[in-house]
């Protein structure tokens, strides 16, 4: 678990304490990132609620990616299905947590939730939270472990199409 | 050696494959053509190559019960 001296996240080295714990039965699972299916309010609300566990924080930020209506020509997009490489997913995810940590040590945890499956328009496919001491790190934190998202995450995506057809896409890297 | 090889994405729909064995693999080179020949279809996609979850510049030296994944570009997010 991460390392703190801050008395307050000491609470987190818990072994039961994890919002994962809502949702995932396995203890193995602990830290897993991929959700089957669309990220629910109830998820968002089991991390958010974690906030409150914490006295040794002072800021957090929240990045929540959505499925979008896309309009191509005369399509709309109506979901989104996305796939992924499982074990190496998980793999990357705990590589992008564990370089924020020790790029901003100001941030003291890095949550990130990504569906594989089929996420409608207009649900959630992804959430990331992280939480630290002041809001720059966080702010800066969040937005790079998106980045980091998008170009080292084993993620597949292909969108569904109103009339059923689909294409893959690709994330554009700026 | 054995080897496993995994099709992500748009490669495992063109190949209509998600995973295949290969047995009496020499190298990865060998690999590689033979997965060539029996997929011609993914030579229109650009890939990268993971063995056993890294992705690999070089051509690596495989070990018998390797896992290699043909992965398109990533679209996380």
């Amino acid at each position: 678990m991460i390392e703190s001296g801050s008395r307050g996240w000491k609470e987190h080295k818990n072994p039961n304490f994890s919002p994962h714990l809502e949702y995932k039965i396995d203890t193995e699972m602990l830290r897993k990132i991929l959700v089957n299916g669309p990220i629910t309010q109830e998820n968002i609300s089991s991390f958010l609620a974690s906030i409150y566990e914490n006295t040794g924080t002072g800021g957090h930020s929240v990045f929540i990616g959505q499925v979008r209506a896309d309009i191509k020509g005369a399509n709309r997009v109506k979901a989104i299905e996305y796939s992924s490489y499982e074990k190496m997913a998980e793999t990357e995810a705990g590589k992008i947590r564990e370089s924020i940590l020790a790029e901003f040590n100001d941030v003291k945890s890095v949550e990130i939730l990504h569906s594989v499956g089929i996420v409608k328009a207009g649900e959630v496919s992804l959430f990331v939270l992280v939480s630290a001491v002041h809001r720059h790190h966080a702010i800066s934190a969040c937005s790079k472990v998106v980045e980091m998202i998008k170009a080292t995450l084993p993620v597949w995506k292909k969108e569904i199409f109103e009339d059923n057809s689909t294409m893959w896409k690709e994330n554009s890297l700026a | 050696m054995e080897i496993q090889i995994l099709f992500f994405g748009v490669l495992a729909e063109v190949t209509q494959t998600s995973f295949k064995h290969y047995r009496g693999v020499t190298s990865f080179g060998d690999l590689k053509m033979r997965v060539a020949d029996d997929f011609p279809e993914i030579a229109h996609y650009n890939f990268r190559i993971a063995v056993n979850n890294e992705l690999v510049n070089e051509d690596p030296v495989l070990n018998d019960g390797d896992e290699v994944a043909y992965m398109p570009p990533f679209a996380g997010g």
